[in-house]
């Protein structure tokens, strides 16, 4: 699953001479239109118990052979244990953004499936009212950018205070992502924040169009002028070429460029698609390299996120990131997002495979 | 047991009241709330020792292959996109410790749950894919009298990682939901925070001497020796009494208190159970609250893990925490487990329900 941003990850598996369009081909959709999510309809899951000898793997098939005995013995009592029955979940589905390298973006598919949650829990009885706290995300595939994206969503809890949702991200019965997103009942409760750290005003960056004048990158230029969110690094930005800074820190100012409704949850949608664009960004600038370094090979792991207070994705916001290790390919970036008077938003987490390769 | 002949005896009363009360509170699952009867710890089945507490907790970690079972998933009407037809997860059951409160501990099913998702990973040409991380929530309270079904299915075997969901159900619900993903060793860009100082394990109070302080020394003594995980605050536990800083970090020394196999899913897996225990407890002691504070409510939502380097936990491992946010009635701890010699092992972050309620 390709993150980071979107336009500069096609110096990756993709050549960078082979894309020549103008820019104009590659707009990319306005992010409120592609949240915008139509409803297809329900399935059905049920869960059965197999004979015990179906096609188990090698692994287990020992296990499975000795464990017969018990297994038939306990067919009927797994049947219940496992919640054997129907369960119903509900379907949406929404078109991808396109992208230079054809493939989704995964903060796309963050974003549609914290929609697609936020739908069934909005509508349920006990669920209205309460806000997205969380989401944890494993990235499995990367999607076609061509095709629509369906999400199935399954409840897994509706409790006192808590509705847990589980949603499925598919192209064409092929699961791309799994995100598991949990809604609170507003709350009062203990309180405090790490203060933001220091950083020079947004308005006094300049931003990403600026800052890449004259440089001969134009695949960043086109895909970061033509994104939904506008960004601006305070230790400089990393799509054409890398800073002499060696530092697993740094901070990005954020904001929609244009204004959005009131709607809480398309907020944290749209700052969970915009924490994918530079959440591992630490780990590059940490080791010399940048988006554009021919020999990067990068794609999203998984994704955490715990949304603190509510805040505005159409105002001001510096995702402040930190990478604590790489290791065996992979590194792990860790981010916090404040409003511009300090309020903290978010914290967020995600793991990437991080290659150099040749 | 003779665990339960001692409680009931002369100590039953300290213990109900002082550890009942912050064992219950420890990384509680969801909805582990929270009245211990004060005769439950008579209830308990305790391991006699340091070693047989590890034994006991190995053995709740040797889950039992059960085969497989069959999930049907049937599209929308018309709707080839979500036809998923069928899959075939593997079943595991296991057992639970037993809770003063009767209620699963958290950490106790995320490592069976880690085990259960390692066992259907195959070494691919020979090479075996450890675990690299792990995101799960806490769903429901488990019950500790009722064996767990540990559901996995394998969500994908690729070029170079496998991933795994497990779900943990008991009485047809799921308790906890997980996934977790495997990887064969690969190399790459290399770099940690460097471990920060802190003084010797060894010259930091055991908890049976921290406990010391506040109840009669057997009893802290017969109760510390019973616990599978050492754990030695540096800034000192707050188990009885709060902190006496409100600092939002704090670190702890633990490491399992016997010698584990040499399987690295067995270490990865202890870990797991280890890290629950003080994950919180940064968001605790920023507000000046102990365990034992009778307002307190509090259940593990959520637990995120990444396994950077190779997992060793009957070593001492330092565990350094801090709460980056508290609001609305929940915290989250992030940590960072490093080896005694300064490697970073794992990183955690957990959210959890936080509450201080009056009367």
């Amino acid at each position: 699953m390709r993150s980071g941003d979107p336009c500069a990850v096609v110096s990756g598996r993709h050549t960078l001479g082979v894309v020549t369009d103008t820019p104009a081909a590659y707009a990319v959709s306005d992010l409120l239109d592609i949240l915008d999510l139509r409803e297809v309809g329900t399935v059905h899951t049920g869960w059965a118990v197999a004979s015990p000898s179906e096609s188990p793997t090698a692994a287990v098939t020992a296990d499975i052979a000795t464990a017969t005995a018990t297994a038939t013995a306990a067919v009927a009592d797994l049947a219940v244990e496992v919640g054997a029955g129907s369960r119903v979940a509900r379907v949406f589905a929404g078109p991808s953004q396109k992208q230079r390298y054809q493939r989704t973006f995964g903060g796309q598919l963050l974003a549609q499936a914290i929609i697609a949650a936020g739908r069934t829990v909005a509508a349920d009885p006990a669920g209205a009212g309460r806000p997205l706290h969380s989401t944890h995300t494993t990235f499995l595939v990367s999607g076609a950018d061509a095709d629509e994206v369906h999400y199935v969503v399954e409840p897994l809890s509706d409790g006192r205070s808590f509705s847990t949702r589980r949603v499925s991200a598919l192209q064409h019965g092929t699961l791309l992502a799994i995100v598991t997103a949990s809604f609170q009942e507003a709350s009062p409760g203990l309180d405090h924040a790490e203060p933001m750290p220091a950083a020079p005003s947004a308005e006094s960056l300049p931003n990403v169009a600026e800052a890449l004048a004259g440089v001969p990158e134009p695949y960043a230029v086109v895909c970061i002028l033509d994104g939904p969110i506008e960004l601006r690094h305070v230790e400089g930005h990393l799509y054409a070429g890398a800073r002499p800074d060696h530092v697993a820190r740094q901070g990005v100012w954020l904001r929609s460029r244009r204004p959005m409704p009131d709607d809480p949850i398309i907020h944290a949608a749209f700052l969970a698609y915009a924490s994918d664009y530079s959440i591992l960004e630490s780990v590059l600038r940490r080791h010399g390299t940048a988006w554009s370094d021919p020999r990067l090979r990068q794609a999203s792991l998984d994704h955490a996120m715990w949304f603190h207070r509510p805040g505005r994705a159409d105002e001001w916001v510096l995702h402040a990131g930190h990478s604590p290790s790489a290791s065996g390919g992979r590194g792990l970036g860790l981010g916090r997002m404040y409003a511009a008077d300090g309020t903290l938003l978010a914290s967020i987490a995600q793991e990437g495979m991080l290659r150099l390769k040749g | 047991m003779a665990a339960a002949g001692v409680a009931a005896g002369a100590l039953a009363n300290v213990l109900a009241n002082v550890l009942a009360n912050v064992l219950a509170k420890m990384g509680s699952g969801m909805g582990a709330i929270l009245s211990v009867p004060r005769d439950s710890l008579t209830l308990m089945r305790l391991p006699d020792s340091a070693a047989d507490s590890v034994a006991d907790l190995l053995d709740v970690l040797d889950l039992t292959c059960l085969g497989e079972a069959r999930i049907v998933v049937e599209g929308a009407p018309g709707d080839e996109e979500t036809d998923l037809g069928e899959s075939t997860p593997i079943v595991f059951v296991g057992r639970s410790q037993k809770q003063a409160h009767g209620r699963v501990f958290g950490g106790q099913v995320l490592a069976q749950s880690l085990v259960a998702a390692a066992r259907t990973v195959e070494p691919v040409d020979g090479v075996a894919r450890p675990i690299h991380s792990l995101h799960a929530y806490f769903v429901r309270g488990g019950d500790d009298n009722h064996p767990i079904r540990f559901v996995v299915e394998r969500v994908r075997d690729g070029a170079s990682f496998s991933t795994r969901r497990v779900q943990a159900v008991q009485y047809g619900q799921t308790i906890l939901s997980m996934g977790c993903s495997f990887q064969e060793p690969a190399d790459g860009m290399d770099h940690q925070d460097p471990m920060p100082p802190a003084p010797d394990p060894d010259d930091i109070p055991t908890l049976a001497e921290a406990l010391g302080e506040h109840l009669d020394p057997s009893a802290a003594q017969f109760f510390a020796a019973r616990r599978p995980i050492e754990l030695r605050h540096v800034e000192g536990n707050i188990y009885v009494k709060p902190g006496r800083q409100r600092a939002a970090r704090q670190s702890v020394w633990l490491k399992a208190r016997a010698e584990l196999p040499d399987d690295p899913v067995i270490h990865a897996a202890v870990l797991a159970y280890a890290s629950d225990y003080p994950m919180l407890e940064p968001v605790l002691r920023r507000h000046g609250v102990a365990w034992q504070d009778p307002r307190l409510r509090p259940a593990s939502l959520d637990h995120a893990m990444w396994f950077h380097r190779a997992p060793k936990a009957d070593d001492w491992v330092l565990y350094t925490m801090s709460s980056p946010s508290a609001s609305g009635g929940r915290g989250l701890g992030v940590g960072r487990m490093f080896s005694a010699d300064g490697a970073l092992m794992a990183s955690v972050a957990q959210e959890g329900m936080l509450r201080l309620k009056e009367g």
